[in-house]
């Protein structure tokens, strides 16, 4: 019989990251074998979860001259993969007052008026890691489509993997932020449970929990976080905590 | 009813809606429907007058292959631009060998890559111009017939005088369009006859209206349309017809520069071939954006509607 600590380690693969070789265990994230292999992590790393799009990768598998892209905390190491993690892209963003603005296609246009230069190459999709139809969103951009692009575009997290790979020097995704926050301060209807809560918030109606917490020492805090109250993975639609003040 | 891959373009989908309306409800009025495809890029409006044979074709191709794909070899467009673009890739895949095979080299590759991606079962296959491009014009031509459309008329345009203009994409270069005769085209004519109206024969209707210099030298345009449009009114021309959203902004909105230039000239009202149909076949004058044009309609809206009196109501 094999003691836990005798589980044989899992299989080491070789990365190379910025050119250099390291053996990684195979069943880690790209994030996670950088980690294992030393590197600290300082830009180029938010969520780990997906969703922040700090950790947009570039990689390329042996025997394949196709440039693949992933999250790093999504992704998989494979062996004899070549990457790059890419925290920042450095692609034009324009300022804009949005309280100035009527969100027209027009005023899209006139902000980012590069957008005219795409010329349908379809790079930027096939650089996505969130799988999102980029030069879609890019031709309805174009032709002034703004819920459109806010519609096609919204899972996007940022990451600038489409701006780097475009060879009209695109902005895509602040083009499609640009066209998500006009759709939503301009088309779609106001949240008004949204207004209700930011009134409660300046009405006062957390600041005694809120003091409460703040008056807690640091042990006292861990236990009340360990013992918090969470939603049950398969939580019915109208859960509610025990303790549903605040709620 | 019958579906027809459609392609609407740029201009005609948000800017110019208007037109894209008036053709949508011609065709349901003439029995077929045109069906606009799912997804679609610009196409480019640029091989025409570029060099550069192989990046720019990209764009039309992917956009003709998805129609392949889709199980239909027509596609309909109703701009000249679109048309133009269209048709030449579609002629180059055809014709030439080379740019066949680097276009479906390049979108070969086309699909992103990622293992949590499900892949498509159907495997590659070339794309080597079986769609045919066909200009709503030609459809109507070809297809539907202008007796068929003679018979579908709830207000025949009766008494109106109408200047038909080409200008310069619809119909050349000739030996990879091949719609019409470009020098002595007929097919405009052929189609305002077919709404009971009488085409004036002017000199000018084949001639440029400044296209795209309208953006960069402005006053090169206005006069090519002042010269056009004023020749068209010698002839006797109540209204003009045209079947290209850039010549439309041209003739219609640059009519503000032309009468600050030209100090004789007189507003003539100009129509984009698809209202003129829409209102002969019966659909309400209210759908065609008429308030969204430079120019007044109304003394040409007014004929159409007391020779003939009102149509029924969409």
């Amino acid at each position: 019989m094999t003691k836990a600590s005798e589980k044989p380690m899992d299989e080491l693969v070789p990365i190379f990251f910025m050119g250099k070789r390291y053996e990684v265990p195979a069943s880690l994230t790209i994030q996670k074998a950088l980690e294992y292999a030393g590197y600290q992590h300082v830009r180029g790393c938010g969520c780990r979860g997906g969703v922040c799009g700090a950790c947009g990768t570039v990689y390329r598998i042996p025997d394949s001259y196709k440039l693949q892209v992933g999250l790093a905390c999504q992704t998989v190491v494979q062996p004899g993969m070549h990457l790059m993690i890419m925290p920042y892209y450095p692609g034009n963003r324009t300022e804009f007052d949005i309280e100035e603005l009527k969100g027209t296609g027009g005023e899209v246009a006139a902000l980012y008026p590069e957008i005219f230069k795409c010329i349908g190459c379809n790079a930027c999709t096939m650089g996505c890691p969130m799988d999102i139809d980029v030069m879609h969103y890019m031709a309805q951009a174009i032709r002034g489509d703004v819920p459109g692009v806010a519609v096609t575009s919204f899972d996007c997290i940022m990451c600038g993997l489409c701006a780097s790979r475009c060879p009209a020097e695109e902005v895509q995704f602040n083009v499609a932020i640009l066209a998500r926050r006009l759709n939503a301060r301009y088309r779609v209807p106001r949240a008004e449970h949204l207004d209700k809560r930011v009134r409660e918030i300046k009405e006062g109606r957390f600041e005694e929990p809120l003091h409460d917490l703040m008056s807690r020492s640091i042990d006292e805090l861990k236990k009340m976080y360990s013992a918090r109250e969470t939603e049950p993975q398969m939580a019915e639609e109208n859960w509610t905590p025990q303790d549903a003040r605040y709620v | 009813m019958a579906k027809v891959a459609y392609y609407p373009g740029c201009a005609l989908k948000e800017r110019s809606s208007h037109l894209d309306t008036s053709a949508r409800d011609s065709a349901v009025r003439l029995g077929f429907e045109l069906d606009e495809l799912p997804t679609w890029t610009c196409c480019g409006a640029v091989p025409p007058v570029s060099e550069e044979r192989v990046m720019n074709l990209v764009a039309p191709s992917r956009i003709l292959k998805d129609v392949r794909d889709s199980g239909r070899d027509v596609l309909i467009t109703i701009c000249d631009f679109c048309y133009n673009t269209l048709k030449r890739t579609n002629y180059s895949i055809r014709t030439n060998e080379i740019t066949r095979k680097r276009i479906n080299a390049f979108l070969a590759d086309d699909e992103p890559e990622r293992d949590y991606i499900e892949k498509k079962d159907a495997y590659w296959v070339d794309y080597t111009g079986e769609v045919r491009v066909v200009h709503l014009m030609e459809y109507l031509r070809d297809e539907i017939g202008y007796g068929n459309i003679r018979e579908k008329l709830k207000r025949p345009l009766s008494g109106l005088k109408i200047a038909p203009y080409y200008g310069c994409v619809m119909l050349r270069p000739q030996n990879e369009i091949q719609l019409d005769e470009p020098e002595n085209p007929s097919i405009i004519e052929d189609f305002i006859d077919s709404l009971g109206a009488e085409t004036i024969r002017y000199p000018y209707r084949t001639e440029c209206c400044g296209s795209y210099l309208s953006v960069s030298s402005p006053d090169a345009s206005t006069r090519l349309c002042y010269r056009i449009l004023t020749s068209a009114q010698q002839h006797g021309a109540d209204a003009m017809v045209i079947s290209c959203p850039l010549c439309f902004y041209n003739l219609d909105s640059r009519q503000k520069a032309i009468a600050e230039a030209y100090p004789d000239f007189k507003p003539i009202p100009v129509f984009y071939f698809t209202q003129l149909l829409s209102v002969a076949l019966g659909v309400d004058e209210g759908r065609q954006g008429f308030e969204r044009h430079f120019v007044d309609v109304a003394p040409v809206l007014d004929m159409i509607l007391q020779g003939s009196g009102k149509g029924d109501r969409t």
